[in-house]
């Protein structure tokens, strides 16, 4: 028997008028799962998110939720809440009728109502404030009352939309924790909308990266950030270097690339990628994956010598605190960057201008077609 | 001068009091000072061509509370609530219309609404004359001529006429107050509550219709305040038969020139006018009313 999913789309398109907000996605979304959708403002994430709730209606493709087609069915018919970006509270009510709203619409008994709006609110730190009204909330408290008033109809599925925009860091780095705790407690399949990288890979158990209403790849935190399958993945999830070349010979997922200058390194050929030898393509490293050295000198490394070499030119150097970050030209100008812990002595005695060496591992330098 | 300007600068309540004293002038001349003589007026006897004699008498307000006159009290009153029910059942959905167009047709559906109304209130009020008159009236000549009915339907000189005269007057006043609190309800609280298993009909009872009260509460207002006090719609649409409290008020001055009892007439109205003023703040609250 196949897996049932919280969420499964299929080949889903919306469009407005000519625009088309999601070009045919398809998604599988586990029980039980805190699944991001991440992307930049206009890539389609809310509109899927709205596709689920049912607050649009689907151009074509299918949306399933717990193996039922949900159709055209209108939101108040679905096995859903949302959590919605300004929160949404109703204003002329007060927190414990905001919460208890969900549950009256469905004619939930009296006292059970009076007791699940106790237990939701304690489970998100309000009890004694059932009879403030929105305005007299703080920021946080209204998004843990927007929580409180969703996960109090036990739905199937949560839907965030960006939930802790409206935040300041602080408070926002200190939700995030708190949203991911409560997620595993509750035990509910989580959908969680934000254009926040960090965010998203904090919180996630998987992520779908998407733009211009596509999903470009779907997998946990770390195989998004490893493994980006994409010059956009790679560029929207973390700092990144782009360094273009050619393709001289392949063997296996091993690639040896040829830099403008001659310089012959190797990569790694990311799964299912269609390059053949002579193409030119773009190897994507992460700032921390590589090491700087005075010319010529090797790091503290124990495999050192199995490292790729180039040669450079250190044009600048950052200190923040926990890292130094090295801005190196390479020999068509390209520029570098390289992130090294404050602990890293070798790379220290480097002096803009100096000639430098950067060295990384094959298996961090990934190909990505142009 | 400049030592005037830098002492009225030391001095910020001063110029507040400066800004407001042509207008509590203005208020004082025209409004403040004739209410108190109408109020004087009302105590006094009345002269035989108009006027007053100078002579102390609770007569006038005695005869207020005379059956004829508190007869007319209640219809005027009865009329009044009937306009208001009408002009909101008429302009709630029209604001809610106007409210869910895309923001750059609003403003033309706002003038639509506004138009109308440049032409004086007393040319329309004939234009009404001419199609609801009993006999020569066009809606009962249209409906004759086709047939659909064979004698005239009593459209004119009745409390019909003047409660159609007046919802028609003052539809707007109702209209405007609904659609500025239903423009600025926030859209997502709908999807919250559709979200929060509220069907349509529940969405309207329980989110869109309690946080437009005070769009409702402010247009009622605005139609039972000068449909309690009307006179010219009566006066021409009543065909001089069906009278409101406006009428005989202005009877007393212009023809029976009876000043005092005129005055009588005037105050008891706004007492009554005045309780329906506090209702409203009763029913409102502060932060409601500051939101309009």
């Amino acid at each position: 028997m196949s897996e049932t999913y919280a969420v499964e789309l299929k080949n889903v398109v919306k469009q407005f008028g000519e625009v088309v907000a999601v070009n045919g996605i398809s998604l599988r979304i586990r029980d039980g799962e805190f699944f991001s959708l991440l992307g930049p403002s206009g890539c389609g994430k809310t509109t899927t998110l709205r596709l689920i709730a049912g607050f649009e209606m689907p151009t074509s493709g299918s949306v399933r939720i717990y193996g039922e087609e949900q159709g055209y069915l209108p939101p108040y018919q679905r096995p859903v809440n949302t959590v919605f970006q300004n929160y949404a509270l109703f204003p002329h009510m007060t927190v414990a009728q905001n919460v208890a709203f969900g549950l009256e619409m469905r004619k939930v008994p009296k006292d059970e109502i009076k007791r699940r709006v106790a237990e939701a609110l304690a489970l998100v730190r309000l009890t004694g404030k059932e009879n403030r009204r929105p305005k007299q909330l703080s920021g946080g408290q209204k998004q843990r009352v927007a929580l409180a008033r969703a996960l109090v109809n036990r739905p199937k599925v949560l839907l965030l939309d960006e939930p802790l925009g409206a935040l300041d860091l602080k408070l926002r780095k200190a939700m995030q924790s708190e949203l991911k705790a409560l997620q595993e407690q509750v035990g509910i399949t989580f959908i969680y909308v934000t254009h926040d990288q960090e965010e998203a890979l904090v919180m996630s158990d998987r992520i779908a990266v998407m733009n211009e209403g596509n999903v470009l790849q779907v997998g946990t935190p770390e195989e998004i950030y490893e493994h980006p399958q994409s010059r956009f993945v790679a560029d929207f999830i973390g700092k990144t270097n782009f360094i273009s070349g050619k393709v001289a010979v392949i063997s296996g997922d091993r690639v040896d690339f040829r830099l403008p200058d001659g310089t012959m390194v190797a990569a790694t050929l990311p799964e299912g990628a269609q390059v053949s030898a002579g193409d030119m393509a773009t190897l994507s490293i992460r700032p921390e994956k590589i090491f700087v050295t005075p010319e010529g000198e090797q790091p503290l490394v124990g495999d050192a010598e199995a490292l790729s070499q180039v040669s450079g030119r250190l044009v600048k150097i950052f200190y923040v605190g926990v890292e130094r970050r090295y801005i190196v030209a390479l020999a068509d100008d390209t520029e570098v960057e390289v992130r090294v812990q404050n602990l890293d002595r070798r790379s220290r005695r480097c002096q803009p201008g100096d000639r430098v060496t950067l060295h990384w591992r094959r298996a961090h330098a990934r190909l990505l077609k142009e | 001068m400049s030592k005037l300007i830098t002492w009225l600068r030391q001095r910020a309540s001063l110029q507040a009091w400066l800004l407001l004293l042509p207008s509590a002038l203005w208020l004082f001349i025209f409004f403040i000072a004739p209410l108190f003589i109408v109020l004087v007026y009302s105590f006094l006897e009345r002269g035989t061509y108009g006027g007053v004699v100078w002579h102390f008498t609770l007569e006038n307000y005695r005869r207020v509370f005379d059956p004829l006159y508190l007869k007319t009290f209640w219809r005027s009153f009865y009329i009044a609530v009937l306009t208001t029910v009408f002009t909101l059942v008429l302009g709630y959905p029209l604001a809610y219309y106007i409210a869910t167009r895309p923001q750059r047709q609003r403003g033309t559906w706002v003038l639509g609404l506004m138009i109308p109304f440049w032409t004086n209130f007393l040319v329309r009020t004939y234009a009404w004359l001419t199609l609801l008159r009993t006999h020569t009236g066009l809606i009962n000549l249209t409906l004759m001529h086709l047939g659909w009915i064979h004698k005239p339907l009593p459209l004119f000189g009745n409390d019909t006429a003047i409660i159609i005269g007046l919802v028609y007057g003052w539809l707007p006043d109702m209209v405007l107050p609904i659609y500025a609190t239903l423009e600025r309800l926030d859209r997502s609280l709908l999807e919250a509550a559709m979200d929060l298993y509220a069907s349509g009909p529940k969405v309207f009872a329980r989110v869109i219709w309690p946080l437009s009260l005070p769009g409702v509460v402010a247009g009622s207002m605005l139609v039972f305040i000068p449909s309690l006090g009307a006179f010219v719609t009566p006066a021409i649409l009543g065909g001089g038969k069906a009278l409101m409290i406006g009428n005989i008020i202005s009877n007393q001055f212009l023809a029976a020139h009876d000043w005092p009892f005129g005055s009588a007439l005037s105050f008891v109205m706004m007492a009554v006018m005045l309780v329906a003023t506090l209702v409203y703040f009763r029913v409102t609250s502060d932060e409601e009313r500051r939101q309009l």
